[in-house]
């Protein structure tokens, strides 16, 4: 141990070089990065074609398949116009927050709570059903917190999709669970403080921003910190600092 | 023995940019998988992390193709997405910091070399993620501290300081007296 370790003291170059060295990589780890990397997303495609968004002057209403209704007001076509576009870069990976406005007024408060409760889970991030129903201060209404969310009438956005059985498994979705699936799957995928090289400030993505940055400019980070650490400052408009 | 022209990197990544060509896509995986995997395993501590960063980021290179630009060297743009996707689990697990640390290194070396190998992977950990980024990406691929710069979006002279600062990290935590085996977080 001590002449290994004299060994490294005195050569940490030699030792970096050495013992960071790759290693052979086994046949199957390739086949199955293969497949990941063309494995589709259908269901986001599908999300997409299928559903809209409806809005009142307050907020986002519904996002719900169908036909898409007239909004009543300039202020309601605004939301649900925003709702739309916002779902849509969701779904392309280029958003990791929403921030339209949600309109949950017409609920029930105790399905208003537990949405609520779902729209506190981080992106990229799940919870169970329990651990939620404890949030909202209902322990062991594990079973009701499930109903209500199986009636969000907000998909997407309000995420009842981060929201598992306290065993991992998927539980349900509305929509059916390879939606589930995807969904978390492109949220793992999307990383959520993104900075751009050359105005080097730092956002949340899916920011106006740095949406404006060219996409080859976006660099990710771990925290505020570390994007500091390297001449990168927080943004004034998305404010990752305050999220 | 030189690729043909339509084999090079960047003809695969143009037909993979132009018409989704899936087969343009696995030829990269088979080319570079094997590389970028040592550098997301050495950056997050576990194979079956590293496996799961690196297919996420042939996934991104898929989906997100059209924003490439042929004046990126297809390693580089490869490395950007790569660290992209490696930060941002580091990222997600500083959320949850019930998570274990990065896990043991694989079975099967000689004794001493383990030894030292753990004592290097533990002390990666202590060092910041930019700069454990940067050592990672310089001594397990050998980029130049240009590619470096291109790679996390930094001047040349902060990847200096900043590995300067990384070296003097490990440094200080290897020659550190093992006084116990656990008190690990001083």
């Amino acid at each position: 141990m001590t002449s290994t370790m004299q060994g490294t003291l005195f050569d940490l170059e030699g030792a970096l070089r050495d013992r960071l060295r790759p290693e052979p990589v086994e046949a199957g780890a390739v086949r199955r990065i293969a497949q990941g990397a063309l494995r589709r997303l259908e269901q986001l495609e599908r999300i997409r074609d299928e559903f809209v968004v409806d809005a009142s002057a307050r907020g986002v209403v519904a996002v719900r398949r169908g036909r898409r209704a007239e909004a009543a007001g300039a202020a309601a076509r605004r939301n649900a116009e925003r709702g739309r576009e916002e779902l849509h870069e969701y779904l392309d990976g280029r958003r990791a927050f929403f921030e339209v406005p949600i309109d949950l007024t017409r609920l029930a408060p105790f399905q208003r709570r537990v949405l609520e409760g779902a729209m506190q889970v981080p992106f990229g991030e799940t919870t169970s059903y329990s651990v939620l129903a404890t949030r909202i201060g209902c322990a062991g209404a594990a079973r009701a917190v499930g109903t209500a969310l199986g009636h969000n009438p907000v998909p997407f956005i309000v995420p009842c999709h981060r929201v598992l059985r306290g065993d991992r498994t998927l539980g349900g979705y509305a929509f059916g669970l390879p939606m589930k699936t995807d969904l978390l799957a492109l949220e793992r995928s999307t990383p959520v403080l993104e900075g751009c090289t050359s105005t080097k400030i730092l956002c949340r993505v899916g920011c106006s921003a740095l949406a404006r940055a060219r996409p080859d400019r976006h660099v990710a980070f771990a925290s505020i910190e570390d994007a500091r650490s390297v001449g990168y400052r927080p943004c004034r408009v998305c404010r990752p600092d305050a999220a | 023995m030189v690729p043909r022209d339509e084999d090079t990197d960047r003809a695969l990544m143009l037909r993979l940019q132009r018409s989704g060509d899936e087969r343009a896509l696995t030829r990269l995986v088979l080319r570079h998988s094997g590389r970028m995997l040592a550098v997301a395993a050495r950056l997050l501590g576990s194979r079956a992390d590293a496996e799961d960063a690196v297919q996420r980021t042939f996934f991104r290179l898929h989906t997100h193709a059209r924003d490439y630009r042929p004046e990126w060297m297809v390693t580089t743009w490869l490395y950007r997405i790569l660290t992209n996707a490696c930060i941002d689990e580091l990222r997600r697990r500083r959320a949850r910091p019930e998570e274990p640390l990065p896990a043991a290194a694989p079975a099967g070396r000689a004794a001493a070399g383990l030894e030292v190998r753990l004592d290097l992977e533990r002390a990666l950990a202590k060092v910041p993620t930019e700069a454990r980024a940067l050592l990672v990406l310089r001594y397990v691929e050998g980029l130049s501290y240009g590619e470096l710069a291109r790679v996390r979006g930094i001047s040349v002279n902060t990847v200096k300081s900043q590995l300067a600062r990384g070296k003097e990290i490990l440094k200080a935590v290897l020659t550190e007296r093992p006084r116990t085996m656990k008190g690990e977080r001083g």
